[in-house]
């Protein structure tokens, strides 16, 4: 067994020392998100601030990353949550994981603070770090074309130099978006890492690896999901299904219906301003949208981009979204909490608490207060700490639409009620990842279960969330798992009598799902129809993977984030939503347009092991191994 | 393991140019020198060298191939999924992902766009999860 290679780097003394993992640490943890998470709870002192000096930044990648596994470039950046001051894990599918890994590294444990900017240098498995005064006040573009060609780089913009809490890091044209891993980077004067090598990773069984690796990329581009619609229209072709079912966040989430949303929906941005597809290097599916925008060929949105800055600012103009698209991931900002700050400081005005000089509707000045923001100009400057902190200040908190102060991704959860608890119980705030991204099995997905049901919803996002964290440690892209839905019920389409027994069944299938959870060990195979990354990982790594093993693996995962939240102060009071999302229907007429959230949590809680306040038992943790 | 350079190399800086992971370095008119943490072994330099003087890892010297006779990528593009893992590894430039005849089509594949360009590494071949790439010799 070969462990991973780490290293630790101290900014303050400029010392970099080897990060011996043992083969325990290995086996258990793997990589990227979930050894994240181990390493920060290990090696940090509760209780600092995230922009301290001696708090951690932890790069790293999975296992899969580099072996040209399909969906395989992801890496993870493991850090203390600047909006929320829980976990924060921010996934990236740049080419900077895959470039480490090359150099000799499999991660990164940055702590300390420089003098004056720097970057670090990974070249042939030596580490070095040299000044970057001249990078910095650069964005993400100009900061990588003055950097070598051929090394994978990550970088920040301006939002992270000047310490944005929603500051995201760039890797080529790819964002680590969410929690402000850029202004942690930015408070250590970190401006960018790059690496270099041509170091093979390691892959214990590689025949057979490479005879697994043909099944199952054949099976991704055979696969409706993941060889048509992804790459047609890319994650924005949710945004007409969001709406159809009012899923779609419209007016700072007061509705879930926007009238004109098929002008940013990702069929007319098909046969509008997409000049083709695209994707992250060794991805088969390729969703990236590349856009013509003013004569220039750039990176087109997210569905959760088009949302934020379309329906949800009542806003339906596509160039104005494909413009602030590329301004935010230049400057790196987080599209999802920069859209919805916008969005509540708009409806702060409209209830008179607040006047930042934005509006709903009204997009001509948006460009130019960005980077009002991004500078922090003036009382611009607020706008830079999200709406967890505005509420506190202005009033509004029941419209801040935020869980633990992290803006909530472009799914009303009130027409996907799981989506809510997901969102709620989420390590790192609002995200629909971290969450369970149960939206796809209620409101945006071909199969969906009852969006307005809260059966078998616990135990579904328990599923769901234990499966994401694995897909995520072990270096892929959630994307591929999207073939866990079998490819019938798009053949069927989701109107089918048979699609939508099968979504009545699941909706009551609660039982079953938990029971499966609890007896993991039963699914002792692996299969390309549930979670391929299994195998993978298992002949990548040489250690015994199984489906049941693998959702083990995510289970602890999640399990060492909560612990870390619990110990930084985060409790079941947090595990909550804005009161418009519990109190308030969506539709006056149905009274179940609400997230029944009080009926779900106590079923999440025990689904899960933990106590009725949502603490991890000493039982479970003893079983997942972690004390 | 690693290729290197003998006494013979009059810097001539040709294998510095072509080397596909920048592994040589050297002054002009001075012997170069080859990184062998990073060499891979693709053998680029030994083919290029006019003065025979890039020895291979086992020490037997490189013979020099006219450049028309340098094998160069054949993709399967039944095979192919443009995952760009080879175009990632192509410092040359000489593969790109082919751009769609249409708009909205996404069958496409990696293609040899700029055949002159290509050194004949065969990391692209080394990089392919499919093994849809063949190192053949022009004909």
């Amino acid at each position: 067994m070969v462990c991973p290679v780490y290293a630790k780097i101290d900014l303050t003394t400029g010392n970099v020392s080897d990060f011996p993992i043992s083969q325990e640490y290995f086996t258990k943890y793997i990589g990227g998100k979930c050894l994240g998470a181990r390493l920060i709870l290990d090696l940090t002192r509760p209780g600092l601030d995230p922009l301290d000096t001696e708090a951690a930044f932890i790069v790293n990648t999975g296992p899969l990353n580099g072996t040209g596994s399909p969906s395989s470039s992801r890496f993870n950046m493991t850090f203390k949550n600047v909006m929320t001051g829980g976990i924060a894990s921010s996934n990236c599918g740049g080419q900077f994981g895959v470039m480490m890994k090359k150099a000799g590294y499999d991660g990164l444990i940055i702590t300390g603070r420089a003098s004056s900017p720097v970057l670090i240098d990974i070249t042939d498995g030596d580490i070095t770090i040299q000044d970057a005064s001249s990078l910095w006040g650069l964005d993400a573009e100009e900061t990588q074309e003055k950097l070598p060609g051929q090394y994978g780089k990550l970088v920040i913009g301006q939002a992270g130099e000047n310490l944005v809490r929603y500051a995201s890091a760039a890797s080529g044209e790819r964002m680590g978006g969410r929690c402000g891993c850029g202004a942690v980077m930015g408070s250590k004067n970190l401006k960018a890492i790059i690496a270099y090598g041509t170091k093979a990773p390691h892959i214990a069984q590689p025949q057979k690896f490479k005879r697994f690796l043909k099944k199952w990329i054949r099976f991704i581009k055979k696969h409706p999901m993941t060889g048509q619609s992804l790459p047609r229209y890319g994650s924005a072709g949710l945004v007409n299904k969001a709406n159809a079912t009012h899923a779609l966040p419209t007016h700072n989430f007061k509705y879930g219906h926007f009238e004109s949303a098929d002008k940013f929906s990702g069929e007319t941005l098909a046969e509008t301003a997409l000049t083709r597809n695209s994707g992250c290097v060794s991805c088969p599916i390729r969703c990236e949208r590349r856009v013509n925008m003013d004569g220039k060929e750039v990176k087109g949105p997210e569905y959760e981009t088009l949302g934020l800055f379309g329906a949800n600012i009542d806003a339906d103009n596509l160039d104005f979204i494909l413009r602030v698209n590329y301004l935010a991931d230049k400057l790196c900002l987080d599209t999802i909490s920069l859209g919805s700050t916008l969005a509540f400081a708009m409806e702060l005005r409209e209830h008179g608490l607040a006047d930042f000089g934005v509006e709903f509707g009204n997009v001509s000045n948006l460009e130019d207060v960005i980077r009002k923001i991004v500078n922090r100009e003036g009382i611009y400057s607020e706008l830079a700490n999200g709406s967890k902190w505005l509420s506190e200040k202005y009033g509004g908190k029941e419209f801040a639409m935020h869980s633990k102060g992290l803006e909530m991704a472009s799914y009303e959860p009130r027409r996907s009620v799981g989506m809510g608890l997901g969102y709620a119980t989420s390590n790192r705030g609002g995200c629909h990842l971290n969450g369970g991204y149960l939206a796809l099995l209620e409101s945006v997905g071909v199969l969906s279960t009852d969006p307005q049901s809260p059966n078998s919803k616990p135990q579904l996002a328990v599923f769901m969330q234990d499966a994401l964290e694995a897909v995520s440690t072990s270096g892929s892209c959630l994307f591929s798992a999207q073939t866990f839905i079998p490819s019938i019920f798009f053949k069927l389409g989701p109107t089918h009598p048979v699609t939508r027994l099968v979504g009545k069944i699941a909706t009551h299938a609660g039982g079953v799902v938990a029971l499966l959870l609890k007896f993991t060990n039963l699914i002792c195979f692996n299969s390309l129809f549930l979670l391929p990354h299994a195998e993978s990982l298992k002949l990548v790594t040489g250690i015994k993977m199984t489906t049941g093993t693998f959702i083990d693996l995510g289970e602890r995962a999640f399990n060492l984030e909560r612990m870390y939240n619990l110990r930084e102060g985060l409790t079941c009071k947090d595990d909550n939503l804005p009161d418009r999302l519990l109190k308030t229907p969506q539709d006056k007429n149905r009274k179940d347009t609400v997230v029944p959230l009080k009926k779900m949590l106590p079923v999440y809680y025990k689904t899960r092991g933990w106590d009725e306040k949502g603490v991890p038992t000493e039982k479970k943790l003893r079983k997942l191994g972690v004390i | 393991m690693a290729y290197y350079i003998t006494e013979k190399c009059i810097g001539c800086t040709m294998c510095a140019r072509l080397c596909p992971v920048a592994a040589i370095s050297g002054e002009k008119k001075e012997r170069h020198e080859i990184n062998k943490k990073r060499c891979v072994e693709c053998g680029v330099c030994g083919r290029a060298c006019p003065q025979g003087a890039i020895n291979a890892p086992d020490g037997t010297a490189a013979v020099q191939v006219p450049r028309s006779k340098w094998k160069k990528p054949v993709i399967d593009t039944s095979v192919c999924s443009a995952c760009a893992m080879c175009v990632a590894v192509c410092t040359a430039g000489a593969l790109e992902i082919k751009k769609p005849e249409k708009r909205g089509d996404i069958y496409v594949h990696a293609i040899l766009a700029n055949p002159k360009k290509c050194v004949g590494c065969s990391l692209c071949q080394r990089e392919c999860p499919l093994e849809a790439i063949t190192m053949k010799e022009a004909e």
